[in-house]
């Protein structure tokens, strides 16, 4: 039996190594890539490793495009996003999971009812929605959506809610607080994970947009950093480099934050199928 | 025996009967949600059912044609592609993901050194932009200097075009495709296998079962409720796909070519975005989305009926 746990682990780690390998490999080219000359990045027979690393692809594609433009759309974009949902969802959420209002039930079944409809169909009078309103070529349809409770928040949340015990409601109520005041004082105080989680998620969401930017950005002044970077590709045609540079430090935020909370990040993957 | 009346009041009591504090309450902090559904969701869905039978470009009011966007789509030869391509990728993709995340987690799912590494290795893509991956993804496919020609010539194999060839373009989507989910999938086995019991696997051991036995006859059985779940979500999914596409296909940052070469690369979700916003055939479009929403449907019941076959819930 020692054997065959032994057997089990060697035929694991082959597999795994292999399979992080493959993962890494692509990064790690892309990454040499961003530090290389265009005729390095185009020699043939191929060249590896840049010699020497030109560091100022880096600087110089930052100076030399709009690219601070598009990081600080990204950057509104992502953080309006993530404060809406945190007291949206958890608002919400906080409703379904402790207090009793009329059609209570059926209005949480229409909210299981509407992750069944695909995002599809709603696309093209949403976008005249906010034609009408004046907001098109705004940043506003891009975070707008998240203040109004998206139902993944609203789920994690409530689970979250649903876990802690009534007495303390009943105590917050003895001390003379309203349900909003308990939901404030007492409940979110006490589910600090799942708000991180939930922070984490919106973030990675929001920061990697692609489709909502695409729909609704025309000027380029307003554009993200996904679609900026992409809208950048026919004029720097030949200098390559540049935009894996560009394109590798628009990851280096989410990356950053990745690495120090990868728990949360693990956490929300996790949740998001055990529902 | 009371009067009619008197028994009467007591209803028309409760009818005018004030809404209590905490009802009030729960009606004001779900008022978000409220707002969402009837304006963002409810209304959306019922004014792109009328667009689909309607002649709409966001200029002058839609207006009433009955089923023609519908009888159009039927003989519209890019449609039937859009639609052809939308299963291939879809029947290729799902498959190969879930197969792939399974192993990987099971093969994770024990006290393994550098766990964490791993997990890290395999979540990076996860958190990639579509951007991004389109640049990682030319350190490998670039037709000229990439890693995957470099080794196919040294193996002394033609080059290949990759992401401009009409019979590979979309096989090397699914695998970048691949190459990006799979660990976030490998992350919801792995809660899965979390919670199937120790003891199980000992006891199989002592009846004599190997590795692959207690694959298929402990974790599978026990872990087909999460892998239901996961392949009836991805299939939308993956069904819905847009972004990878959009941005892999788009030569030079040329948008008109997304879905080349000669549209082998075409499925619905981009058709319906360049029939829509480029062409602002609005109402066309919307009747693409509800043949996709209709589509899905149809394969979610199909779904739903099949699971009773293989899916395992403990009694």
């Amino acid at each position: 039996m020692f054997n065959r746990s032994k057997k089990r682990k060697a035929i694991s780690y082959t597999v795994i190594l292999f399979s992080s390998l493959l993962m890494l490999t692509p990064l790690v080219s892309a990454a040499l890539n961003s530090l290389k000359s265009y005729k390095e990045y185009t020699a043939i027979p191929v060249q590896w490793i840049p010699n020497p690393f030109q560091w100022q692809n880096y600087i110089e594609v930052w100076k030399m495009t709009s690219m601070d433009t598009y990081a600080w759309n990204s950057f509104i974009v992502t953080v309006l996003s993530v404060i809406g949902a945190l007291l949206s969802c958890s608002m919400v959420a906080y409703a379904f999971a402790r207090l009793e209002f009329p059609f209570k039930n059926s209005l949480f079944v229409m909210v299981l009812g509407t992750l069944m409809i695909p995002p599809v169909v709603m696309i093209i009078p949403q976008f005249m929605i906010f034609n009408q309103l004046g907001l098109v070529d705004t940043l506003v349809p891009l975070w707008i959506l998240e203040w109004l409770a998206q139902p993944f928040g609203v789920f994690l949340m409530r689970q979250a809610f649903l876990a802690i015990p009534k007495e303390y409601d009943e105590a917050a109520k003895l001390d003379g607080c309203n349900p909003f005041q308990t939901f404030v004082k007492v409940y979110l105080p006490m589910c600090k994970p799942q708000l991180a989680t939930l922070t984490i998620f919106t973030f990675m969401t929001k920061w990697n947009e692609i489709m909502a930017p695409v729909i609704y950005l025309s000027s380029e002044d307003k554009f993200t950093l996904p679609i900026g970077i992409l809208s950048m590709s026919g004029a720097w045609f030949g200098q390559e480099q540049y935009l894996v540079a560009a394109a590798l430090m628009s990851l280096l935020p989410i990356l950053i934050v990745f690495l120090f909370a990868e728990k949360y990040f693990v956490k929300g993957a996790s949740s998001s199928g055990l529902k | 025996m009371p009067k009619l009346v008197d028994r009467v009041k007591p209803l028309k009591n409760r009818k005018r009967k004030k809404l209590s504090a905490e009802g009030r309450w729960g009606f004001l902090m779900v008022s978000p949600y409220l707002i969402q559904f009837v304006v963002f969701l409810s209304f959306p869905l019922a004014a792109s059912l009328y667009f689909s039978f309607s002649k709409y470009d966001m200029l002058n009011a839609p207006k009433w044609i009955g089923v023609e966007n519908y009888t159009t789509l039927i003989q519209d030869p890019v449609f039937h592609k859009a639609l052809w391509n939308t299963f291939y990728f879809t029947i290729l993709f799902v498959p190969a993901q879930t197969i792939l995340a399974l192993v990987l987690a099971v093969a994770l799912n024990q006290s393994l050194k550098g766990l964490k590494f791993f997990r890290i290795a395999h979540f990076i893509p996860v958190i990639c932009s579509w951007t991004v991956v389109l640049y990682v993804a030319d350190a490998i496919l670039n037709p000229r200097f990439g890693l995957a020609n470099t080794i196919l010539v040294k193996l002394g194999n033609n080059p290949q075009p990759w992401l401009s060839d009409e019979a590979l373009i979309i096989p090397v989507l699914v695998a970048v495709a691949v190459w990006k989910g799979v660990g976030y999938m490998m992350i919801i086995f792995l809660a899965g296998l979390q919670n199937v019991p120790e003891d199980l696997y000992e006891a199989a051991e002592i009846e004599g079962a190997g590795v692959w036995k207690k694959f298929r006859h402990v974790t599978v059985p026990l872990i087909s409720g999460t892998t239901f779940l996961v392949l009836v979500l991805t299939t939308i999914t993956t069904f819905q796909s847009f972004e990878q596409i959009y941005v892999m296909t788009s030569h030079l940052g040329d948008v008109t070519s997304a879905g080349g070469p000669n549209n082998a690369s075409m499925v619905l979700m981009l058709y319906l975005f360049q029939q829509g916003f480029s062409f602002l055939k609005m109402g066309y479009a919307s009747a693409i989305a509800w043949v996709l929403f209709i589509i899905l449907f149809g394969i979610t019941m199909i779904q739903l009926k099949l699971q009773k076959k293989w899916v395992y819930y403990e009694k």
